[in-house]
């Protein structure tokens, strides 16, 4: 059991580090720093969904509608700053996605829909909210001091690094903490390792998942600001559908278990890195981007099969 | 022990021993490993015609692996097995039963959707260009109903049926096959006791009818009642194949556990005249538990007898707060309570190891350690962030304590025994010192020497003042432990007995009044 646990370590490690040494030597350009902070850059908002859904993925339960939850955040953003300037907007971005997420996870909690098709029905609605709430048409950010300030704040360079990767990495990081050290972190294992046991041990199981789709809605808040200030707007289109599916792709490339109560964050790290890498490395060969895709399907295949051997079901 | 030729298999270059028939079934030398584990090595044992053979040995001893090798499921890596004493090499389950050679594993494998009669004859239907023939098929049906006599519905569908029902459907599907040998691993494990007599009587009939029944048991009473032959293994090979005649109770967990182990009891202490912790009063939830009162003392030991179904399991959920109450009052300390939740319960200091551990109690993937203070974790936190090295040292402290054997407390719990796995569950609680412990089923799925173990500890905790409520199906643990027995039949307390009370008199009233019993 602990030889499997660390091969499953080891083996999704050597394969990022594989993948990084064989992009190295059969391109000249993938080891160049603005490439590199490019990956970074291109891939802040799929880090911070990814470490969410990853809790939300040990815990036993599905968040679908993270790229709903971040189109009303973008919304929100970009109607907040008119309202209140960008700190009103980040707040009201943050506070959109937490909402939505503490409606997901009160809606589940009480009916017990199983969550993959709930929050499947949530995802429609809230991208209808979003369709409502923006008119249908593009939010943009009127002031421009506003959006200039947005703008700096997460696409300015520190570092030669874009602020989305700074913040992206921070999320991530106390997200990873909190899973890993936190009593919280433990109860969201136990929880989804095996929810009766937890409720006879006293962890209330429904408080903790509906922490868990807040946090989820948050990191989709988090992912609608950068959008807001990327691009100074939000729109019904800000997010496409494929989000929650490539996160949760990602999860578990990274290798937290599909089934519940093992995972951690920085598989959610190295999972975003791993089809980012694949991404980048086709791009610089040149091969033609339709087996990309393919390339991804048949990885992420593999690392359930991988999973579920390695779990001896 | 010296076994008789007639029953010694263990020279596996022996070719045929013992009277002029040879055996249905020899496996001779077979090995088989999963990974580095020995699950099987060198084993030799030879199945007589129309025999019953038990199998007994504790967890992991390798009887069920000896039986699903036989029965195709495990191809040894070595060795080889005998049909008629023609050497066969089974790939499948499917290979096995071609040869007349049936297993019904402890995972019943029937489609839950279709009815008695087509599970029975899947596979082997009575055909007319292609089609089932439905007419033939309930002929071959009555037919087989005839020999066995189970009285089963033949339309009914399988899903809804009780486990002793399904059993049986298992059995005659394997007949249907024509089998000459039905392994059953574990038949007896889900059912009542008056199911398990009656399926006893039908291994006692097919074995008269010439059928060989291979029995893979804990319950070594039963194996005892109805064997003819007794192999015994220990650690992956076989200790001792012999007449069933010539063991005891005693002689096959000494060969078990390959020492002399007690098998009594520890003493009880005196009742004490203590105040009492906790008093149900008129407990009630839909038709599982009715007007169910009564009231444990500090430091005593109330135990719960009955039949699966009686209420016990049901009634202990209520006063942990795992499940609702209709009606009734729970008392603490005379104060009434009200328990919303377990986590509610356990803040009264209500403790509850579950009837199932896997599904109920541990999280298999995780640690020992943070199974161990699964329940306590808040106790060991600052601004909601986990101190590890005091969690660690409590970890340790109850690890040490409880004697739970395992590499460390790292370990995850999937990898320990069911012994092991049960003593984790008692250091979850012990962490907490709670006034009222309740357990259901400690030892279910234990080995005799933990067995022995959980029961001291349960005493032991008793004398130090807490209130225990066992609840056990088997009514030896419960008369054995216990200063006081309720009775519960059909969600109703029927009867209550003293520390001395007999057995008889404790199963007649969990059974009622339809009684049947051979002691």
């Amino acid at each position: 059991m602990t030889m499997r646990a660390r091969a499953r370590d080891l083996g999704i490690v050597f394969f990022f580090v594989a993948i990084f040494v064989v992009l190295s030597v059969s391109t000249n350009t993938f080891l160049r720093q603005e490439n590199l902070l490019n990956i970074l850059d291109q891939s802040s908002e799929l880090l911070v969904l990814t470490a969410a859904i990853t809790v939300c993925i040990v815990a036993g339960i599905f968040d679908l509608s993270i790229a709903s939850t971040a189109t009303v955040a973008a919304i929100a953003t970009a109607g907040g700053v008119n309202v209140a300037g960008w700190p009103g907007g980040i707040v009201a971005g943050l506070g959109a996605g937490a909402a939505l997420g503490l409606f997901n996870g009160l809606a589940i909690g009480f009916t017990k829909v199983n969550s993959f098709i709930g929050t499947l029905a949530t995802s429609f609605a809230f991208k209808g909210f979003a369709i409502v709430i923006s008119g249908g048409s593009v939010v943009a950010i009127k002031d421009l001091d506003d959006r200039a300030a947005l703008a700096n704040l997460f696409t300015g360079r520190f570092l030669g690094a874009k602020g989305v990767v700074f913040f992206a990495l921070a999320f991530v990081v106390v997200v990873g903490v909190i899973l890993a050290r936190s009593v919280f972190g433990r109860h969201v294992y136990a929880v989804g390792g095996n929810a009766e046991a937890a409720r006879l041990s006293g962890i209330r199981v429904m408080k903790v998942q509906t922490l868990c789709y807040v946090l989820s809605g948050l990191a989709a808040g988090l992912a609608g600001i950068f959008y807001a200030g990327r691009y100074g707007s939000g729109a019904s289109n800000s997010f496409s559908d494929t989000y929650a599916f490539q996160a949760i792709a990602a999860a578990v490339v990274g290798g937290t278990s599909i089934f519940g109560g093992a995972g951690a964050v920085w598989r959610a790290v190295v999972g975003v890195l791993i089809l980012a890498l694949i991404g980048n490395g086709f791009n610089l060969l040149g091969i033609d981007p339709t087996y990309q895709l393919a390339a991804q399907g048949v990885l992420i295949f593999a690392a359930v099969a991988g999973d579920q051997y390695l779990r001896g079901r | 022990m010296a076994a008789t030729p007639e029953h010694d298999a263990g020279t596996p270059a022996g070719g045929r021993v013992g009277p002029a028939a040879g055996p249905l079934v020899e496996v001779r030398a077979i090995s088989k490993h999963f990974g580095g584990v020995h699950a099987l090595a060198d084993v030799s044992v030879a199945f007589g015609h129309g025999t019953v053979h038990g199998l007994v040995g504790e967890n992991g001893a390798g009887k069920s692996t000896l039986a699903k090798a036989i029965g195709g499921v495990h191809q040894p890596n070595a060795g080889e097995i005998l049909v008629d004493d023609v050497p066969v090499r089974f790939s499948s389950p499917r290979d096995a039963l071609e040869r007349g050679i049936a297993l019904i594993a402890q995972e019943i494998a029937l489609v839950p959707d279709a009815t008695v009669e087509e599970n029975i004859f899947l596979g082997v239907e009575p055909r007319r260009a292609g089609m089932v023939n439905r007419v033939a098929l309930r002929r071959a049906y009555r037919e087989l109903e005839e020999r066995v006599g189970f009285g089963l519905p033949a339309g009914q569908t399988v899903g809804r049926m009780r486990v002793a029902d399904r059993q049986k459907v298992e059995i005659m599907r394997a007949l249907a096959r024509h089998a000459r040998m039905i392994l059953m691993d574990e038949p007896t494990a889900a059912l009542t006791a008056d199911e398990t007599e009656r399926l006893l009587d039908v291994v006692r009939m097919l074995s008269a009818e010439g059928t060989t029944i291979v029995l893979v048991s804990h319950y070594l009473d039963e194996v005892l009642a109805v064997s003819e032959t007794v192999t015994v293994m220990r650690d992956a090979r076989v200790v001792r194949t012999g007449p069933a005649s010539a063991e005891t109770a005693q002689t096959l967990v000494s060969a078990m556990v390959g020492r002399e182990v007690d098998l009594t009891y520890p003493p009880k202490a005196l009742v004490p005249d203590a105040p009492v912790v906790l008093e149900a009063r008129g407990l009630c939830r839909g038709s599982a538990v009715r007007d169910v009162s009564f009231a444990v003392r500090a430091g005593e030991i109330v135990g719960l007898a009955g039949l699966v179904g009686a209420g016990r399991t049901e009634t202990a959920r209520l006063l942990f707060g795992a499940d609702r109450l209709d009606e009734g009052q729970i008392l603490l300390d005379g104060e009434p309570v009200h328990l919303h939740r377990p986590l509610d319960a356990i803040r009264h200091g209500i403790a509850m190891v579950p009837e199932s551990r896997k599904d109920e109690g541990l999280l298999l993937l995780r640690s020992i350690r943070e199974n161990i203070t699964l329940a306590t974790l808040s106790e060991h936190s600052r601004a909601g962030f986990v101190l590890r090295g005091s969690e660690e040292r409590r970890a340790r402290a109850l690890f040490e304590r409880l004697d739970v054997r395992s590499t460390g407390t790292e370990a995850t719990v999937g990898s320990l025994s069911g012994g092991n796995q049960q003593k984790v569950l008692f250091a979850r609680w012990l962490a907490r010192t709670p006034r009222l412990l309740i357990v259901d089923e400690p030892t279910r799925g234990v080995d005799v020497a933990a067995k022995g173990e959980i029961h001291r500890l349960l005493v032991e905790l008793a004398a130090g003042g807490l209130a225990l409520i066992v609840i056990s199906s088997e009514i030896e643990e419960v008369l054995g432990l216990v200063h006081r027995t309720l009775a519960l039949r059909e969600g109703r307390v029927v009867g209550e007995f003293g520390p001395d009370a007999e057995r008889e008199h404790v199963l007649h009233a969990c059974f009622g009044q339809v009684q049947e019993l051979s002691a």
